[in-house]
């Protein structure tokens, strides 16, 4: 069956029996979820798309704790939210199997950072699966279960963009309803049986003890594969995902008996046993992994009693570049130069840089439609009015589709960091006599945004919080959030009003307008930005992607150019730019495309001579 | 058999995805093994997409530079900004005529390329370009939304899939919701006569 590596990790996960599963939806992690909420409820499991990663993580552990089977799945950083709770579970022990999978993003795809969630299962004694492959996806998943239940840990599912989003066939097992009772254990979780210093004092030493042992079984584990003869000279390790690069620069080179190849499926704990074995066979030898030389400074180690002459090739010594995805040319040549032989240099490399130079780089942005646009298109104007200057005030961002108000033309966004850091960087920002907005949102907001917003009220911090509202959590694909009125999988339940929020919490001036009236959202903004103390407006409209997904097979109605009245000044593209928008140069008149248009209308608001207009007008 | 390798270049929202997980299915109900490799930004749309695709062995979700037999291109800017990179020496490129510019072309920061320079570049690394405008021959059917199938259909009957348009059209029968199918059918009949009148 033809898998992607995300949905093949949730096959696995009904495999082993899940009870329950929990998300936050992020880039590369989010198709989990997706696949969950789809399945869920044939399959008799709970699913939910959680408020954030650490809800997620403890809705899951809790389950655990009353044996039964559950998954978490996030993006990596989001690993950090749920940090806390995570290293919780793997010190107090887990009953029913809990495996939670960070989805890490070497070289940045869709991320802010491409920092090594491996270090985290290090850290705090996890054992870590690194899967190369759809199929590698779900066999892992199943046994992480096994791994989890055997030693009481939480397991950790370690995947990169590269295998979340592939493609394969995948060879299918049974899947499995385990029919456990639910039932708290409390010889192994409550202070008062089992008794408070027994599990609160010495977990560390007990935690240690558990990778010690597993460390052991992972050298005779199928997840790691030495193939090797004795006769080869090098030798390469080849991680997770980084597999299929060494494989097809040895099919490449021809060289597939000339090289022992180690195919690492658990980097925490190492199989220092089989690591040892290839370093004492070889001369040299290759450490594959993305993006952090994490294995690689393990083998270091390990190569001081095994081998300590042993040529070292990798990420630390520079002959794979220190940081990012792995590109499968660099893996063929830097196998081919521990071989002897040379690679000839890209011959298409004068024809590349010609069309580096010729064609844009295609910049993101915000879709045709968006009501993000018009938001900033009005906050702009209304800085502007109030302020006289963009840099009197200093707009934080946040994480969502709205973090591209930085892309040009609309060019306002000043920063962006991570979940909910607008309204508090926003803060520290204003209490040292720096003027601030904070640009959030809705699904941001519910996630990490409300302890900060109270943090605003009960300091009488002087910030403005404008919350882009377009009620779905859009950039990952949109899932539902707190206020869409309904579950993951799709069973109605209470829309948490983010203004009731707001006001609960202290919020005196809160606005809610219509993001696609810019005047009147402009006139709201003006005064947020002329009230002391928290204001806040929320400028809401659904997401016009979304708002087209529910109209199909309908099409909306697109807006046309009246060439008779256009007089080719560019203001709608230079000032609210519209990819609808489009300029022909033989008549030099604004165009829209009626293929992206999706019938808004706010780029006739936006022109001052009213040369645009809807089909019908 | 010999593994094919086809790159498919697009834009986000122009339905690459659907594309290339038909050809896919297809090629798995033939018995053959498939691996695919996708790149997409962080937007659901406007941003450069990049599908790989290959039927037979073949261990890396990524297509090696110089090694696609076919290009399938969407929109004619990302078809030359990937064909120069992946489509082998000789190899078929197919490309939508279709220009989306980007927020650069739109606020006037760069000028988008004129086709025969894209056209030119692209024909350096093979001389098998077929460009037509798959966009409007998707509205003639229906909607633009199906330029995909359009490209989808030049591709079945371009002779380089180990299958033909029965195989793809059977698979599409049976993935496709019922209320898309005729418009969806049209598009890929439109595609493969374009493709053939090209030649």
């Amino acid at each position: 069956m033809l898998l992607m590596g995300n949905e093949a990790i949730v096959r696995g996960a009904l495999e082993a029996g899940i009870r329950i599963a929990a998300s936050y939806p992020g880039t590369p992690a989010s198709e989990i979820g997706n696949t969950l909420a789809e399945v869920a409820k044939e399959m008799g499991i709970h699913f939910e798309w959680s408020t954030n990663e650490k809800v997620a993580f403890e809705v899951a552990y809790g389950a655990s704790m009353c044996n039964q089977r559950g998954l978490v799945s996030m993006k990596h950083v989001g690993l950090n939210v749920a940090l806390d709770i995570m290293e919780m579970a793997a010190l107090r022990s887990v009953k029913g199997g809990l495996v939670f999978v960070s989805a890490d993003d070497p070289s940045q795809h869709s991320s802010g950072q491409e920092q090594d969630q491996r270090w985290l299962a290090k850290q705090n004694c996890v054992p870590a699966l690194e899967p190369s492959d759809p199929q590698d996806a779900k066999d892992f998943t199943v046994y992480a279960y096994e791994l989890s239940e055997k030693y009481q840990l939480p397991v950790m599912l370690r995947t990169v963009t590269r295998v979340s989003h592939m493609r394969s066939n995948v060879k299918l097992g049974k899947l499995q309803k385990l029919e456990r009772e639910a039932k708290f254990d409390f010889e192994q979780f409550s202070y008062v049986v089992a008794g408070f210093d027994r599990l609160f004092y010495g977990r560390e030493r007990e935690a240690n003890e558990k990778i010690a042992k597993i460390k052991v079984e992972f050298d005779s584990s199928p997840l790691n594969k030495l193939a090797m003869t004795g006769k080869e000279k090098v030798g390469v390790i080849a991680t997770g995902q980084t597999y299929n690069y060494v494989m097809d620069a040895l099919v490449k080179l021809g060289a597939k008996d000339k090289v022992a190849v180690l195919k690492l499926g658990t980097s925490n704990p190492l199989p220092e046993g089989l690591i040892t074995k290839l370093l004492k066979g070889v001369e040299k030898i290759l450490v594959t992994e993305e993006p952090d030389p994490f294995v690689e400074l393990h083998v270091k180690a390990l190569a001081k009693d095994a081998n300590p002459r042993v040529e070292l090739y990798g990420r630390i010594n520079g002959k794979l570049p220190g940081e990012g995805e792995l590109m499968p040319l660099t893996v063929d040549g830097v196998i081919a130069e521990m071989l002897g032989e040379k690679l000839p240099a890209n011959p298409r490399a004068d024809v590349e840089r010609e069309a580096k130079d010729m064609i844009f780089g295609r910049m993101l942005t915000v879709c045709a439609g968006c009501p993000h646009r018009p938001s900033i298109y009005a906050l702009k104007r209304a800085v502007k009015a109030v302020k006289g200057d963009l840099h009197k005030i200093v707009m934080n961002g946040d994480i969502g589709c709205y973090g591209l108000a930085w892309a040009p033309p609309m060019s306002y966004e000043d920063t962006y960091f991570c979940m909910g850091a607008s309204l508090g960087v926003s803060q520290g920002m204003s209490q040292v006599g720096v003027d601030t907005i904070a640009w959030i949102g809705d699904g941001t907001f519910f996630h990490a945004a409300i302890p900060a917003l109270m943090n605003a009220v009960q300091t009488k911090t002087n910030i403005k919080v404008v919350v882009a509202d377009n009620s779905v959590t859009a950039m990952t694909g949109f899932q539902p959030n707190p206020q869409s009125g309904k579950t993951a999988t799709g069973e109605p339940t209470k829309s948490i009003s983010i203004e009731a929020i707001a006001k609960a919490v202290g919020v005196e001036h809160i606005e809610v307008t219509d993001a696609y009236d810019t005047k009147a959202t402009e006139a709201a903004f003006k005064r947020m930005l002329q009230t002391e103390g928290v204001a806040m407006v929320i400028s809401r409209r659904i997401c016009a992607t979304e708002a087209i997904r529910k109209m199909r097979p309908k099409r909306p109605v697109p807006y046309v150019v009246d060439e008779s009245k256009c007089v080719g000044c560019k203001l709608c593209l230079s000032t609210f730019g519209c990819p609808g928008l489009n300029f022909d140069e033989a008549k030099k008149k604004a165009s829209i495309d009626p293929t992206i248009c999706m019938g808004c209308g706010v780029c006739a608001q936006v022109c001052n001579i009213d040369c645009i207009h809807g089909r019908d007008e | 058999m010999k593994t094919i390798r086809v790159v498919i270049a697009g834009v986000g929202g122009q339905g690459t995805l659907l594309a290339t997980r038909l050809i896919a299915e297809t090629a798995i109900k033939q018995g053959l093994n498939v691996r695919i490799g996708e790149t997409y930004g962080m937007a659901q749309r406007g941003g450069p997409v990049m599908g790989h695709i290959q039927i037979g062995e073949a261990y890396s979700p990524q297509i090696r530079p110089g090694e696609a037999d076919a290009l399938l291109g969407f929109e004619i800017a990302e078809a030359t900004r990937r064909g120069v990179t992946y489509l082998k020496q000789g190899g078929l490129a197919i490309v939508n005529s279709k220009k989306m510019p980007p927020v650069e072309v739109i606020s006037g920061m760069r000028k988008y390329p004129e086709e025969e320079e894209l056209i030119r570049l692209l024909k350096r690394v093979s001389s098998r370009v077929a460009v037509f405008d798959a966009t409007k021959l998707a509205e003639k059917a229906g909607d633009p939304i199906a330029t995909n199938m359009v490209m989808l259909g030049a591709l079945a009957v371009a002779g380089v899939l180990p299958f033909g348009e029965e195989e793809i059209t059977a698979t599409m029968k049976e993935s496709i919701p019922a209320r898309f199918l005729e418009l969806n059918t049209k598009a890929f009949r439109l595609g493969a006569e374009a493709f053939r009148e090209s030649k």
